[in-house]
């Protein structure tokens, strides 16, 4: 540990990510983002305080990304998920060159050069093409989000999901399901189907090795498979995907706080207090 | 940094929040306000009336023979703007025309068909309502598939109103064709097309043309375009002291009134008020600290408050390419000589159809799109690229990201954004997933400046 803390608070549309790291993770929690949860930052920043066994005083300086960056009221600063993922996906592969983040609500492809963004495209209009397209159909199903990744790989003929809506693909997962079609090859079909919307969104980037995939669906093996399977060769996984941006941010006020410290100045930083954000309220 | 002290000519404060932007382009909603007005007041009156196009070389025909026109993509844009359209886009869907057709030409249907079963204007029609029109020009230009199908569509509704259609056509870009070998065949069918339209109109009105009266127009035209090219040349001064937002109103003359003296004085005052503000170094933001080109996609109408949310985080559009399509002066078109205005105007429209294939040939890999990008980002040093994919527009949608990335292939990467919604569905549009993006591309433009 060098003495000097970092955090970085990720707001998702469904989990909340905190970490404290000073070189490295000293701490990180994972929380729902429900609607009761957006004002409750301060608690997921409280727990990871304790398990890091600091006081907030300790922390040099927050950093707040993701969608709901604006509800944290003890950030010193907010950086776009855009630069946090790119920031946090080079600290952990540092060959990374095209980052591709697939969140509960929103999907993002980042083009990094030289350990810097360069372009990004984002998907944030339409369910299709992100974790919320498996979590419908998820229920649809009546299977467990966590086991969808794991039956799509039992797939031996994966179907052709051919709505490009999500709302209508659940339909038609339905009357596949009618039809006696197997669940495996429904799940495999319906993981082609929404690896196949991120790959056409991401092309519009130069892709180029190393592809990191992040967020949640990172972690569905049956999705970083199928997407493989459309780039063409292997991409990586970090070992923790869903903290990729709360990292960056972390990161990030890092590397400000340093920059400030070599030029002789000092960043403007927010007292020290844990309140709700009162957006809400 | 010190605040910019700016001149009681040219106040800071605007009305809509338009805190650096020109007095000229204040000026623009209420002359479309009267515009609309008066072609209200002209149906009462029994006036000759035209349902027009923009862009259509057909401008200062109408204004020789005191057509009024009621330029009906406009009309659809102000309802946007003043976020009144989605009513006349239900009744357009509501006659099973689908929601992905342009939804101009959906609402301005949506339009008609709702004066035309009530016999007098829609209740509260914004600015007064669309004056039924005595004909209607449409246009088979390939710069716009929808115009053509738009007016016999209306037919439905008033089927005593005739059509007259204007081909508009242009030599396609062909790499290996030189368009200077066949834009003649295109100049003889055009003028022959515009004297059609001519004999149509004096048909239709009972009234003659009043050729010298054309060419005065033409000239007058012509001096207002110069005028305006000034314009687009004085905003390449840093920092820049017009952007895109505010061409997006400035566009207006240029395309809605062109051959009339009001055109030519509002040139001539932005032209003049845009002087001082380079010479003053007065500029559109405080610190100007990106350059941003609009290459691409007519704006939303109903969210022009975008650009205001670029210049807080300093960014400013110097140029776009969006209604420049005809902005060139025609003394650098190499015009051949004629006697005949219709001869001239056809040669006039093809030759800035056809600006950039000439550079554009010079260019392995590049077409015309791509090159004016590439000419305005060296010649208005810009930092990166922003489109609009308008979900209904086919004609601004189709090849936007091919340029992109033929852009970068064959001249060098520049940060990009494609911003999507639409021209005047606002259910197409979410305000917070557009900043969440500019905030994102601005993080892009700072990571690149910064290297």
């Amino acid at each position: 540990m060098t003495g000097r803390y970092f955090a970085g608070v990720d707001i998702g549309s469904t989990m909340t990510k905190v970490v404290i790291m000073d070189q490295a993770l000293v701490a990180s929690v994972i929380g729902p983002t429900g609607p009761e949860h957006r004002k409750l930052a301060n608690r997921v920043m409280e727990e990871a305080l304790a398990k890091a066994q600091l006081s907030f005083d300790e922390i040099d300086y927050v950093v707040a990304t993701g969608y709901g960056r604006i509800n944290v009221p003890f950030a010193d600063k907010q950086i776009t998920e855009i630069s946090c993922h790119a920031r946090g996906a080079i600290y952990m592969v540092p060959g990374a060159r095209t980052v591709i983040d697939i969140g509960g609500q929103d999907c993002k492809g980042i083009q990094v050069k030289e350990g810097r963004v360069i372009d990004f495209v984002m998907n944030d209009k339409c369910a299709a093409g992100t974790g919320r397209f498996l979590e419908v159909t998820a229920e649809e199903l009546g299977v467990d989000l966590e086991d969808m990744g794991r039956l799509s790989l039992e797939a031996e003929n994966r179907v052709e999901i051919s709505s490009t809506c999500t709302v209508f693909a659940a339909q038609e997962v339905v009357a596949r399901l009618s039809e006696g079609v197997p669940l495996a090859d429904i799940v495999a079909g319906l993981h082609w189907a929404i690896a196949t919307r991120i790959y056409r969104m991401v092309r519009r980037l130069k892709i180029e090795k190393e592809v990191v995939l992040t967020g949640g669906g990172a972690k569905n093996a049956g999705l970083v498979n199928a997407l493989e399977a459309k780039l063409g060769f292997p991409a990586v996984v970090p070992t923790e995907p869903l903290l990729t941006g709360a990292m960056g941010a972390a990161l990030l006020g890092s590397d400000m706080v340093m920059k400030a410290t070599e030029s002789g100045t000092s960043l403007p930083r927010r007292e020290r207090r844990l309140d709700e954000a009162t957006l809400f309220t | 940094m010190e605040e910019q002290k700016w001149p009681e000519k040219y106040p800071v404060e605007g009305k809509r929040g338009r805190k650096y932007g020109t007095v000229a382009a204040m000026k623009v909603g209420p002359m479309v306000k009267a515009a609309i007005g008066s072609s209200v007041e002209a149906q009462q009156e029994d006036k000759d009336i035209a349902y027009t196009f923009i862009e259509c070389n057909y401008d200062e025909i109408i204004r020789a023979m005191d057509i009024v026109p009621v330029w009906t993509e406009n009309y659809a844009g102000i309802c946007g703007a003043k976020r009144d359209a989605q009513r006349f886009l239900e009744r357009a869907e509501s006659l099973n025309l689908s929601r992905s057709l342009c939804t101009y030409a959906l609402c301005g249907l949506g339009f008609d068909e709702w004066r035309e079963e009530l016999g007098e204007m829609p209740p509260d029609s914004p600015w007064g309502g669309q004056a039924r029109p005595g004909v209607m020009l449409s246009s088979g230009q390939i710069l716009c598939d929808p115009r053509n199908k738009w007016y016999q569509a209306a037919q439905q509704f008033q089927p005593d109103v005739p059509i007259y259609n204007v081909a508009g056509l242009f030599p396609m870009y062909e790499r290996d064709v030189d368009s200077h070998e066949i834009e003649g065949y295109y100049a003889k069918y055009i003028t022959e097309d515009l004297r059609g339209l001519v004999k149509f109109l004096e048909e239709h009105f009972h009234k003659k043309m009043d050729w010298d009266r054309l060419w005065e127009t033409i000239k007058l035209a012509d001096a207002t375009t110069d005028l305006h090219v000034e314009c687009r040349e004085l905003r390449k001064a840093v920092p820049t002291p017009m952007d895109t937002g505010d061409a997006m109103n400035c566009m207006v003359p240029q395309a809605f009134m062109m051959g009339t003296q009001e055109a030519y004085d509002f040139y001539r005052d932005l032209r003049d008020e845009l002087r001082y503000k380079v010479e003053h170094k007065l500029g559109v933001v405080e610190e100007e600290k990106y350059r941003l080109v609009w290459a691409g996609g007519l704006p939303s109408w109903f969210a022009l408050s975008d650009f205001n949310y670029f210049w807080s985080k300093g960014a400013t559009f110097p140029v776009e390419s969006t209604y420049n399509e005809q902005v060139y002066s025609a003394n650098e078109l190499d015009l051949p000589k004629t006697d005949d205005p219709l001869e001239y105007m056809a040669w006039r429209w093809i030759r800035r159809w056809t600006y950039w294939y000439d550079l554009a040939r010079k260019r392995p890999g590049s077409e015309p799109d791509v090159e004016r990008t590439i000419n305005y980002i060296e010649q208005y040093d810009i930092d990166g690229i922003v489109m609009h994919e308008a979900f209904s527009c086919r004609t601004w949608h189709v090849g936007l990201i091919w340029q992109l990335n033929q852009l970068r292939k064959i001249y060098r990467d520049v940060p990009s954004l494609i911003l999507e919604s639409d021209i005047v569905d606002i259910s197409s549009y979410n305000e917070a997933d557009t900043r969440a993006r500019i905030d994102a591309f601005i993080d892009t433009l700072e990571a690149v400046k910064s290297r």
